[in-house]
């Protein structure tokens, strides 16, 4: 499965920011929370896709992320909150005051029993999926900078096995939890990704933004931005490292200058042949590397910063969270070369996952 | 020897001005002792990330306003020490300065006023060490600390004189350079200038020129310049001073900066970049607020307690605001229709916000002020009178530019 071309075949614009989705690959409704403090469903399916809006008193802020379990949608915020929400009545179930400051990412477990969020006091905290109920908290990531300004807490990811847990934040330090004891039992450094200026500007842009586990939860990547020369904008090149997070051995250090900005996401394929970035600057891009070269195999982008993907089990369609629109888009894979005489390529031409 | 410009060239353009021939008239100013800290930040603070949130618009962001200790002024929750601080601050939300681009915004706000051809216009801290120093002075009139890259420029006194240029430190917090010489001991010094000394009054005495009177002032300039960097070794604080500061370069400036009010020194300028925020406003302003929140609450208090803010107005100003328009980038790019400074301290009503701007911040409606209104309530606050006008040559030029007027309402 080789991602051959990618084509953007829907895109529905709107005057918010979208921060986060989810989707239902079956029906083709979309979940959204963004910049209007709200939730909403869109089904993708009709003819005129309209937003239809969650009832309830929920966030007060940027909802900045959204998990989906079964019929329950469970969104963070801004404003410290988590919410549940009842997908089919569209209405809020519950809501609890999470964390102190900015929430700023939510993962489930693999078998959805448990839920990790992080944010800007610096804590991620494990919840009870169900009742919502405070598991456990952990602490890690220091508050400040080491120049002395609030430092974020961005991303967090658990590992498809369910064993690990990793947690990433402003200065570059990634640290690895066990999911059973919630002991640290690693940490990674990638510095570059702070983009502390010292001199001239005294300030710092990036972090640690994106973070996932390979299929095999043996490696880690982690995403953000390299050294920026304009630091006013994103004008730095997107930089993904791969890391042994056991051995802590940087297995890959990739940086793009062509589609530059931050890294918001990274997705591997099921089978570890690549990996897939989403971000950007004030333009957005979607890049697929090749999980074990590095090499950059298929890019793509469009003119809006992506915050979020989500993708199918089958990467068929992507639905993509960016500045002000929701777009679609559809991946091709080649067919595998067809064995001619002089081993050249036959010719095939791409085919979607489901080879239709 | 010394490169701090408040001693260079000047005694010819001192004598273009009036002061040297109207010593009186500058002590009379000087001996009210009022001081100006200018926390000048450098590509241009979002108005809606401090002083003019709209949270709930979608042009407000993601941040929640926070009440003061003014009832019915409420802040971003950005700013939580100043939230409880404003008793001594007046609040202006209401500039339109039209001017969103640096290099010509800076000029505007530093200067109040436009550019024009044919005429050398001061800028704010010139003005003010022109109007707040004192002739014989032996500390620096002017020190802009502005270690930062962003928009650093030195700018011109202008008409008034490289007399009244700043001491502009850039790479360290300490002036370089005015040291006395390694191959010159003490002992060798004085003793030149105890010669120079009789030599120049036997020279002045015999020759009444105001200009010469001048050129003894700037070698007294220099010996007191020289004796001034103890001004900015903050280790001679105690700790518990420097950690109400707190441990960052812009902590340590305004730590330098009350030091030198406190010393005689009338006008210093702080200068923080990194504002201009084009990309990742929220968390550029995260970072940024902290430090801004911080640093101001620490020299309000430590003027206030010092018995100094009473003669001191702090200012906070840029070159213009931001968009409350948020781009891809989760940016805000560059705006001076309608956004805000801040004056604390000498000469200002505390506790009040001037004017207004609509629901989404995009315009002002009530009280629109511009960069010479501001500069006249600014002089008015330090009792300089804004219709106070200099001649250059046979030209009459107000002190605050032509038709402002200073805003009655944030004035005590």
């Amino acid at each position: 499965m080789i991602p051959a071309t990618l084509k953007r075949t829907n895109e529905w614009k709107s005057k918010d920011i979208v921060f986060c989705l989810t989707h239902d690959a079956e029906s083709q409704r979309v979940w959204l929370g963004g910049s209007d403090f709200g939730v909403y469903e869109f089904d993708t399916s009709s003819e005129k896709p309209e937003r239809q809006a969650f009832e309830g008193e929920g966030h007060t802020s940027y909802v900045t992320g959204m998990v989906r379990i079964g019929q329950v949608l469970v969104t963070c915020s801004y404003d410290g909150r988590l919410c549940w929400w009842d997908v089919d009545e569209r209405k809020l179930i519950r809501r609890i005051d999470g964390h102190g400051r900015w929430a700023r990412a939510i993962v489930a477990s693999p078998d959805e029993s448990t839920l990790y969020t992080v944010a800007d006091d610096m804590l991620c905290k494990v919840w009870d999926a169900k009742s919502g109920e405070p598991l456990q908290t952990l602490q890690e990531h220091a508050p400040q900078t080491p120049h002395h300004f609030p430092s974020m807490l961005y991303a967090v990811a658990i590992s498809p096995d369910g064993q690990w847990l990793a947690t990433g934040d402003r200065v570059g330090h990634t640290a690895i939890w066990n999911t059973d004891s919630h002991d640290k039992v690693g940490e990674l450094e990638t510095p570059v990704m702070y983009t502390w200026d010292p001199r001239a500007r005294r300030h710092s842009i990036g972090g640690i933004r994106s973070l996932a586990f390979s299929p095999d939860s043996k490696e880690l990547a982690v995403g953000g931005i390299g050294k920026i020369g304009n630091i006013d904008h994103l004008g730095g090149p997107a930089r993904l490292e791969v890391f042994d997070w056991q051995s802590g051995t940087r297995r890959l250090e990739l940086e793009d200058n062509k589609k530059k900005g931050l890294i918001e996401q990274i997705v591997w394929s099921p089978g570890k042949e690549w990996i897939l970035t989403a971000g950007g600057d004030n333009n957005g891009f979607l890049t697929f590397y090749d999980a074990d070269s590095g090499e950059l195999l298929h890019q793509d982008g469009q003119n809006a910063h992506i915050h979020e993907i989500s993708a199918g089990p089958d990467f068929q369609q992507i639905f993509v969270a960016a500045h002000e629109k929701l777009t679609r888009w559809t991946m091709l894979t080649e067919k595998p070369v067809a064995e001619t005489q002089d081993g050249v390529d036959s010719g095939a031409k791409p085919t979607a996952p489901d080879g239709k | 020897m010394l490169k701090a410009a408040g001693t260079t060239a000047a005694v010819s353009n001192m004598a273009a001005v009036d002061v040297l021939s109207q010593p009186a008239l500058a002590s009379e100013l000087a001996s009210q002792n009022k001081n100006v800290i200018l926390l000048w930040l450098a590509g241009g603070a979002s108005q809606l990330e401090t002083w003019d949130p709209k949270p709930g618009r979608l042009t407000g962001g993601p941040f929640a306003k926070l009440q003061t200790s003014i009832p019915g002024v409420e802040i971003s929750e950005l700013l939580p020490k100043m939230s409880t601080r404003l008793d001594e601050t007046a609040i202006i939300r209401s500039l339109n300065t039209k001017i969103a681009d640096h290099g010509q915004g800076y000029f505007l706000m530093d200067r109040g006023r436009v550019p024009e051809p044919g005429i050398q216009f001061p800028h704010l801290g010139a003005i003010l060490s022109h109007e707040l120093g004192q002739v014989d002075s032996r500390v620096p009139d002017y020190v802009s600390m502005y270690t930062s890259t962003e928009g650093r420029r030195q700018g011109s006194a202008g008409f008034l004189g490289a007399r009244y240029n700043p001491m502009f430190l850039t790479d360290k917090m300490v002036p370089e350079d005015i040291q006395r010489l390694e191959s010159l001991s003490d002992a060798d010094h004085q003793e030149r200038a105890a010669l120079r000394d009789f030599l120049a009054k036997r020279f002045v005495r015999d020759l009444k020129n105001p200009a010469l009177g001048s050129h003894e002032n700037a070698y007294e300039r220099v010996r007191g310049l020289m004796a001034s960097d103890h001004l900015f070794d903050i280790e001679r604080e105690p700790k518990s001073m420097r950690d109400h500061y707190g441990p960052t370069q812009f902590g340590q400036q305004c730590l330098i900066a009350r030091r030198l009010v406190e010393a005689g020194v009338p006008f210093v300028k702080v200068a923080r970049a990194w504002w201009d925020s084009h990309g990742q406003n929220f968390e550029t302003h995260r970072e940024l607020c902290a430090d801004l929140d911080h640093c101001m609450s620490a020299l309000l208090d430590d003027l206030k307690q010092r018995g100094l803010l009473e003669s001191t107005l702090v200012i906070t100003l840029g070159e213009f605001g931001r968009t409350p328009k948020i781009n891809g980038s989760l940016g805000r790019d560059h705006f001076a229709n309608a956004w805000s400074c801040t004056l604390s301290g000498c000469g200002v009503r505390g506790g009040t916000v001037f004017g207004k701007t609509d629901p989404d911040g995009k315009t002002v409606i009530e009280g629109e002020m511009n960069a010479g209104d501001l500069f006249a309530t600014i002089f008015a606050a330090l009792g300089i009178p804004h219709d106070k006008e200099y001649m250059v040559g046979s030209r009459p030029i107000p002190i605050a530019d032509f038709g402002s007027e200073p805003c009655s309402e944030v004035l005590a």
